[in-house]
């Protein structure tokens, strides 16, 4: 099935009934609630709507413009651009004509597109603004398939650049509509011989170590996706529906942003609101007081670090009042993980008075007023973190999944939270753990079709009978809940032969809010140490409360006060574990991470090899004999 | 449209007109209907001397919006305010003068005619006046619109067959609506309630209609010319236009104000229109709070009410005499508390009583934070 022009869709419907596709269930809403709002954008200062019936208006007629373009059933259509409606369009419309979206973080370096674009063989690439565009004209000559760049922004490249491969937005939707009237019903025939083993998209993984693998995920892994989420209570309770509105702010190439955005979008009918941009993400959850809402571990810690230092910054009578709700959220929290997630009349009784004096005006002031579910994923978070926020009222799941299995693998079911788990196995997921090597392993539809152009990283991972190697290493608690206990590939074997996960530790240093990043090295050495990253915002604030003067990020990190202040968090962190496993000697970074040096990966996890490698000085110094901690 | 956002979320704007919109919020929505029906009930909670002196406050409110919107938006000073007033309130009383009086009087009686008439005539001189704004600015337009003053001071005082004279004064216009009279006492109510309610009814409609003035082209323009006037002309506003417009408006205000504030006594004298009214009026703006229609309404009626005030306060501070040839006594006090209270509001809070509530307001807004 790799030919499927519109002459010859006739024969290919009739070989069996379509496969549903994200684009389907897209044309279904836009049928059933053609009024209802699909999504919103922030254009000239207010929320633009987009109904379900324009929604799916425009993506046919961008499906249209890339049959226009050459596209083919199969082919690779890529994206280059931060979240917004034209990333959903496209997506659906790429789906919609039986070819495979990729998607490339917008904060990747020209090397790195290059790369992506090559080894995914994408013909059309929609890339977001001139600074996109200036990286893919930059590789076009690596990427021999690559024929099109149509780019979202005018501003600075119409008028300006002069590339034969460069097209507007609009003159794709100019091309998409002369296509419509000219061939009407091509996109329709397509999607009626849409298969289940149709590639929907290549998501490339992170890749903390070597090159990112493109992993395949079909129409079929999708549409597994997409029930988990909108039916089989793997999501909230009730399930996710069109009154529900999410904030779409993390990078959409992501698998779990993908669910959240997307998925759930063309699945529940989920109102989507794009943020602005990742510095807009507290304003904008103000503004939008989502009622799904996804992060990542970091994101959550910036909240909470946020909330700490602002608390510590108000007037007395507000700090005052608000700690002391605090220290209350704090003892509903511990309550609740102890009732997993359920209250008691106690706790109910409390967190009414806090809802008056804090807990209400808190969660508005944080975008989190509305939250009815909350979620995080993606990366491993410190249980207090999540404990903070199901003490002042937002329900909050951690949830499990890899790009490889579409994102479902376990989640803490609303009532049935157990912190420091990351859930159970959602409905229609197998899940074991294998004896020996302690590793996770899932079978279930959603398992992914492969690595592209990569069989031996395949079938490292993915056995003959459909069971995937997560490369995390798990153990059952009380056997229903999953405990994630580190990477594989992570753990670290000390001189003195203990193993160690270095995430767990990791995570409990960064649960304070003056740490940003913490990377344990001690992998065939005596003993672990770390590197620590402050947080500039924080500790800058720290500072300046104590009136120690100070110049730049360097600077900072280099005051006997500040490293003290950390030396009390490593101190508080190691009396939680035995001597084998605590943190002898740290020395602070003095920069900040960044992904162009290689440090962080585009989804902003460290790296620890190039982390290890860039600061071998700094290493080397911790383990030199006689050296201070 | 405008309802199309999801409930509970005023700040997810959808259109311009929900970002524009007078009461954005479902708690100022609710707060302002309270306020309003709490006005609207006061002549059954006061007594008649207290609703006279509100009445006042309500027309002193017009002309402190009309001196807002041209010193407060647009920023232009005028120290002319007076002048516009007594171009009101004459000619107001001559349209519903007696024709056979000892005055100029042309016998049209009914409100629905003079008002807008002394609006309009007061609006002219504005237009006239605007031409010095237009090439001055800051404390040279302040000067020469002190000069009108003067100059309007003299005519008023010397054209006797139009305001008596001075020291003798003319009565004011007569309220009548299609031939009732408005303000007498009957079974309905008494003069002053019903004084009130007309004074508060027109308040309302004047203080709306610069609100949406204020928010519209014109107040955006407005605003551009007050924070930098040659910023503004680079973004296409056109000055000597708007620059006039504001001292249109703002001039018509003063000339219903003007018409109005003298029905409540009845009668008024030319030396009324002295700088000393101007300077109450920039008093009330400033201390009420520069660019904001609440906050002039809020010093209009702050300034009114002082005198009252202090008389009150004479119970509390036994030392003070209400006898004026006593030292102290509360004419003094009030006259310097008035000083004190200008010096005090520009120094502490430059935005005045509405600033002093916009800090309340942010104190609650930002819980449980400070910023």
């Amino acid at each position: 099935m790799t030919s499927a022009a519109p002459s010859g869709a006739t024969t290919a419907a009739a070989a069996g009934a379509a496969a549903t596709t994200i684009a389907s269930r897209v044309r279904g809403h836009a049928l059933a609630t053609p009024a209802r709002i699909a999504m919103r954008e922030k254009v000239h200062g207010i929320w633009a709507e987009v109904t379900w019936e324009s929604s799916w208006d425009t993506t046919l007629t961008v499906a249209h413009g890339l049959l226009a373009l050459g596209i083919e059933a199969g082919d690779r259509v890529a994206v280059l651009a931060e979240n917004r409606r034209e990333w959903l369009w496209t997506d659906v419309a790429t789906v919609a004509v039986r070819a495979t979206t990729v998607g490339l973080y917008p904060t990747n370096p020209a090397e790195e597109v290059g790369y992506l674009l090559a080894h995914s063989g994408a013909r059309v690439l929609i890339a977001e603004d001139q600074e996109q565009v200036d990286k893919a004209l930059a590789v076009l000559d690596d990427c021999p398939h690559l024929e099109k760049v149509v780019y979202l922004e005018p501003r600075g490249v119409r008028g300006r650049y002069r590339h034969p491969a460069l097209l507007a937005w609009d003159d794709l939707l100019a091309l998409g509509t002369a296509h419509r009237v000219a061939h009407p019903g091509a996109v329709e025939a397509l999607m009626a011989a849409a298969e289940d083993r149709d590639l929907a998209t290549i998501v490339y993984t992170s890749g903390t170590t070597g090159r990112p693998k493109g992993a395949m995920l079909t129409n079929a892994n999708v549409d597994f996706a997409v029930r988990t989420v909108t039916e089989g209570g793997g999501l909230a309770d009730p399930p996710p529906g069109p009154d529900d509105l999410i904030l779409s702010y993390l990078p959409l190439c992501h698998v779990a942003e993908r669910v959240f955005t997307t998925w759930s979008n063309a699945g529940a009918g989920v109102q989507v609101t794009f943020a602005e941009s990742i510095a807009t993400v507290p304003a904008n959850l103000r503004e939008v007081q989502p009622t799904l809402l996804f992060g990542v571990p970091r994101i959550w810690e910036k909240i909470l670090a946020t909330v700490t230092t602002r608390v510590a910054a108000a007037s007395p009578l507000k700090r005052t009042v608000t700690r002391f709700w605090l220290r209350v959220s704090d003892r509903i929290g511990a309550r609740l993980v102890a009732t997993g997630g359920r209250h008691t009349p106690a706790t109910r009784l409390a967190y009414a008075l806090g809802w008056i004096f804090c807990y209400r005006a808190l969660r508005e002031r944080i975008g989190v007023g509305k939250v009815r579910y909350a979620a995080s994923g993606a990366a491993p978070i410190a249980p207090e973190v999540l404990r903070f926020f199901m003490g002042i009222g937002v329900p909050m799941h951690e949830v499990y999944g890899m790009t490889e299995n579409s994102a479902i693998a376990t989640g803490n079911r609303p009532g049935r939270v157990r912190l420091g788990t990351v859930g159970e196995p959602q409905s229609g997921v197998e899940l074991r753990i294998d004896e020996a090597t302690g590793e996770i392993l899932t079978r279930h539809p959603g398992v992914f079709a492969g690595y592209r152009d990569d069989p031996a990283a395949t079938a490292a991972v993915l056995e003959p009978d459909g069971w995937l190697h997560t490369g995390d290493v798990g153990e059952w608690v009380d056997g229903t809940h999953v405990r994630i206990t580190g990477r594989a590939r992570d753990i670290m074997i000390t001189a003195g032969g203990k193993n160690i996960g270095p995430a767990g530790i990791e995570n409990e240093l960064k649960a304070s809010p003056y740490v940003k990043e913490a990377v344990l090295v001690g992998d065939r050495r005596p003993y672990l140490v770390a590197l620590i990253g402050v947080e500039a915002d924080t500790v800058g604030q720290w500072a300046q409360d104590r009136r120690l003067p100070y110049t730049t990020y360097r600077d900072l990190t280099t005051k006997p006060e500040v490293v003290e202040l950390v030396r009390a968090v490593v101190d508080e962190v190691n009396r939680r574990h035995p001597p084998v496993e605590q943190v002898r000697r740290f020395r602070l970074l003095p920069r900040e991470l960044d992904q162009d040096d290689g440090e962080l990966t585009a989804t902003q996890k460290v790296r620890r090899e190039a982390v290890a490698r860039a600061f071998a000085d700094l290493v080397d110094d911790l383990y030199a004999p006689g050296g201070d901690r | 449209m405008i309802n199309s956002r999801p409930r509970g979320r005023p700040l997810l704007r959808t259109s311009y007109a929900q970002d524009l919109a007078l009461l954005d919020t479902p708690a100022k929505r609710w707060w302002t209907a309270a306020l309003l029906v709490l006005a609207f009930a006061l002549p059954f909670l006061l007594t008649d001397d207290l609703l006279q002196l509100l009445a006042v406050g309500c027309v002193a409110a017009i002309g402190a919006i009309g001196l807002g919107l041209v010193t407060g938006y647009a920023g232009q000073v005028s120290l002319g305010h007076a002048f516009f007033l007594g171009i009101g309130a004459y000619t107001a009383a001559a349209l519903s003068g007696d024709p056979d009086g000892r005055v100029i009087g042309f016998g049209v009686t009914d409100i629905a005619l003079w008002l807008p008439a002394a609006g309009l005539v007061a609006a002219l001189a504005g237009v006239l006046v605007a031409p010095l704004a237009t090439r001055l600015r800051g404390l040279y337009l302040a000067i020469v619109t002190l000069g009108l003053v003067f100059i309007g001071q003299h005519v008023f005082n010397e054209w006797s067959a139009l305001t008596g004279g001075a020291g003798v004064g003319r009565p004011a216009a007569t309220l009548e609506f299609l031939g009732r009279p408005l303000a007498v006492t009957d079974g309905l109510g008494t003069r002053d309630q019903k004084l009130f309610w007309l004074m508060l009814v027109l308040l309302v409609v004047f203080a709306v209609a610069a609100r949406n003035l204020a928010r519209s082209r014109i107040g955006r323009a407005f605003t551009a010319i007050r924070d930098r006037d040659i910023a503004a002309g680079v973004i296409g506003v056109n000055l000597p236009r708007y620059k006039t417009l504001a001292f249109a408006v703002s001039s018509f205000y003063a000339g219903c104000a003007g018409a109005l504030l003298y029905t409540v006594t009845g009668f008024f004298d030319p030396g009324s229109f002295s700088l000393l009214l101007s300077v109450q009026y920039i008093a009330m703006v400033l201390i009420g709070g520069a660019g904001t229609i609440s906050g002039a309404v809020a010093g209009a009626f702050f300034i009114t009410l002082l005198p009252r005030l202090t008389r009150e306060m004479q119970a509390w501070v036994p030392f003070i005499s209400t006898q004026p040839n006593e030292v102290p006594n509360v004419f003094q006090v009030e006259t310097i508390l008035y000083g004190v209270l200008i010096i005090v509001f520009l120094i502490f809070e430059p935005r005045g009583l509405f600033g002093l509530w916009v800090r309340a307001r942010a104190y609650w807004k930002a819980w449980p934070f400070s910023y």
